[in-house]
């Protein structure tokens, strides 16, 4: 199949090693059974490593990825997905990232970029259509993210898009993310994968055309898309106006929305620090990734107080959460320096925040002291916060320990503070009680890169519908939502489409704009396409088999499994995982050891 | 006439999407008649021709290659010899060149459909009778 269309049908492999770079062919079997992005990703990574592999080392691999719908004219096509070995986790990591760069990458004439090998010095990739060059980047090393952003447009002009690392991800920092336009491949680290292969950064420019199969019914089909985004107000509702923070209040309200460190649910700050609050007093203007309606980044700006001049493009409502809720902390303009400072040094918000509020309560029962800091780390101090997340971020002093996740934190500080660390296979996890929503705790147990909420999301069938479609403090039909949800989310990951944009649209109009954009008559189907999200499900699943995780892994940190909810909707309860795990596994065909069975990988053709 | 709101634009280039696409079936952003100028964080605005009055580039060029037509220029490719003198005296910097022919592609209104306008959902590019 010469003809692609949707797709490029090219890939190009840099290896840093050598200096050399080659390009290839998109195998017609990778497209067809593994669609794009994660997909891709997953049949990659999985081929290409051995188990074992240090993340760090040069034997490593990073794989860009873009999908069918990425860099086409469909909502929210903005997508890109970077997959390689975690150093964070030490598992399986796919981490994707809206803004420019893979429209950019396509129009390049690539689908996917491979990163191979280490560079004997700091370089930077780029690549302007068919021209790559591995450029020193000496001059650029040490420098922030938003230096670099600016320097590489400067010299080589502002359509260039780019992404890159900061101090943490030279550091090799496991909480270290790529930044690309201000946006972030932030969880999983990364930046810090990138930092180990001495890549400071990669700055794409093409004008290829991406060409649609039929473009008419494309366009048409497209029309009825808008029409639907704006019937259910995706376009100029709640998520124009709120963004990711539309739906803070009511989180807040279902006492899931978690308290100095999962210790409480009900944030006694939330008088200001609401979405309401947001848009009145710090949003400046909404911003949008390549082709969304919807624009649900904002940039923001503190125009008095203390942090008055701060701003960002931000902040999201897990950032909020990872900086307000999470360190007890209810100074908005605090929350706006975090994610500055976080997207400056280039390190994953969720895993800082997180840390910063494990930090704070190991401080506050004496398991760390001052002298270690360097000063007083109390929950709700805003101005330790962010101290503490400018060490987090450069890797020096305390933040060299902590910068490694609660996991490892946790066992070097020992005293029992791995109760407390609340991570998932050692990813921190965001902003969402589990015990007050059962189907989270499930979904961030089995989630392929560990706790997240973005493999699969029952907040709102089980708490934010009006209609509360689920019980949240009951088990019961919670592991066949999260497991179907895990294997759409998986499509949409491999699509190109941006999750929170494709949510307001169905399936029945994805498969429609993936048909029309490639041609490939599977594609078309919501049955097939979901049998594809299973596939790369268990691909990522076998990755991590291989690595030795299994059912062991698959669990929760011990506060919420055994310490009741103190308060909230929720109180009284505990994530009662043992009983969606089971039922959960058998759905998936996994033994109860949670490894698939033969039958399962026949079946789904791995 | 062209009006530009530029404080409600997002950045999102819908419209140099929607203008490749109605131009010539692809996304390219290089091919569209208008573009997105971004200055991060929070300027963005797109540009496009203005639909001068008196349009300096249908002036500017020897050839007789640009007429005017239903207010909007119109390139004759056959006399064009890709001088680009046009994108030289366009005081907005809104006329862009075809990466592949390297011929000027002043935006022609869509013949009056302005698919930029009609798919901007900020409403940001505003057609004026």
């Amino acid at each position: 199949m010469n003809d692609y269309y949707g797709y490029t049908g090219k890939t190009l492999t840099v290896n840093l090693t050598t200096g050399t770079w080659m390009t290839g062919i998109l195998p017609q079997e990778l497209a067809v059974n593994f669609l794009g992005g994660k997909g891709f990703g997953a049949q990659i990574l999985f081929d290409r490593l051995n188990s074992g592999v240090d993340p760090l080392s040069q034997e490593n691999i990073m794989v860009f990825a873009t999908g069918p719908l990425t860099g086409t004219p469909a909502p929210g096509s903005s997508r890109t997905v970077m997959s390689t070995k975690s150093p964070l986790t030490g598992l399986w990591l796919d981490s994707n990232c809206g803004g420019f760069f893979g429209p950019e990458l396509k129009q390049a004439g690539f689908d996917i970029l491979i990163i191979e090998g280490r560079a004997p010095e700091p370089v930077y990739i780029l690549i302007e259509n068919d021209r790559v060059e591995i450029r020193p980047a000496g001059d650029l090393w040490g420098q922030d993210t938003f230096k670099i952003t600016e320097k590489l447009k400067a010299r080589h002009g502002s359509r260039h898009m780019t992404a890159c690392i900061g101090p943490a991800g030279e550091k090799m920092a496991p909480i270290a993310g790529i930044v690309s336009e201000y946006r972030t491949f932030a969880r999983g680290g990364g930046g810090a994968v990138m930092g180990s292969k001495n890549l400071k950064a990669i700055a794409v420019k093409g004008n290829k055309d991406i060409k649609l199969n039929d473009p008419d019914i494309f366009m048409r089909v497209l029309k009825e898309v808008y029409d639907r985004l704006r019937t259910v107000s995706a376009i100029g509702g709640g998520r124009t106006r709120y963004g990711t923070n539309v739906i803070l209040s009511s989180v807040n309200e279902a006492g899931i929305h978690p308290v100095r460190n999962f210790q409480k649910a009900v944030f006694d700050g939330r008088g200001r620090i609401n979405e309401k609050e947001l848009a009145e007093k710090y949003y400046v203007k909404n911003r949008a990734c390549f082709s969304c309606p919807i624009s649900c980044s904002k940039a923001s700006k503190v125009a008095a107080g203390k942090y008055e001049g701060s701003f960002n493009e931000g902040p999201e409502y897990e950032n909020v959460w990872a900086f307000g809720a999470q360190c007890g902390n209810s100074e908005m303009g605090a929350i706006i320096q975090a994610e500055y400072l976080c997207d400056k040094y280039g390190i994953d918000s969720i895993s800082a925040g997180n840390i910063t509020g494990f930090a704070m309560e190991c401080f506050e029962k004496g398991l760390i002291t001052e002298k270690e800091i360097g000063f007083s780390l109390k929950f709700g101090d805003d101005e330790a916060m962010l101290k503490f997340v400018e060490l987090l971020g450069r890797r020096e002093g305390i933040g060299e320990l902590f910068s490694n996740g609660v996991a490892s934190a946790a066992e070097e500080i020992g005293k029992g503070s791995g109760y407390f660390a609340i991570h998932v296979k050692g990813m921190e996890l965001p902003a969402y009680d589990p015990r007050g929503v059962q189907g989270m705790g499930l979904a961030y147990a089995t989630s392929d890169r560990g706790g997240c909420h973005l493999r699969a999301f029952s907040v709102g069938a089980e708490v934010l519908s009006p209609a509360g479609k689920m019980d949240p403090l009951g088990t019961d039909k919670k592991a066949e939502f999260i497991k179907n949800n895990q294997d759409l989310f998986a499509v949409i990951d491999s699509s190109g489409l941006c999750l929170f944009a494709a949510s307001s649209m169905s399936l029945e109009f994805i498969v429609k704009l993936m048909e029309a954009a490639t041609g490939i008559k599977d594609f078309g189907s919501t049955e097939e396409v979901m049998k594809i999200g299973e596939r790369v499900y268990n691909q990522t699943r076998m990755f991590n088999v291989r690595e030795g995780a299994d059912r062991r892994l698959d669990t929760l940190p011990g506060r919420l499994l055994s310490e009741a909810m103190p308060d909230g909707p929720a109180q009284g309860h505990v994530v009662q995982l043992e009983p969606m795990l089971n039922e959960y596994y058998q759905l998936r065909g996994w033994d109860q050891k949670g490894i698939p069975d033969s039958a399962t990988l026949e079946r789904l053709k791995i | 006439m062209i009006k530009i709101n530029n404080k409600s634009c997002t950045g999102c280039r819908i419209c140099e999407i929607v203008c490749s696409m109605h131009h010539n079936r692809v996304v390219n952003s290089g091919k569209a008649r208008v573009r997105v100028v971004t200055k991060w964080p929070w300027e963005d605005t797109p540009n496009l021709c203005r639909q001068c009055p008196k349009p300096k580039c249908v002036g500017s060029c020897s050839k007789g290659a640009l007429t005017i037509t239903a207010g909007h220029p119109v390139l004759d490719a056959g006399r064009c010899d890709k001088c680009l003198s046009c994108v030289e005296a366009c005081p907005y910097d809104a006329i862009f060149t075809d990466p592949e022919s390297g011929l000027p592609i002043p935006c022609d209104t869509c013949d009056g459909e302005y698919n930029c306008s009609q798919w901007c959902p900020n409403k940001v590019i505003e057609v004026i009778d």
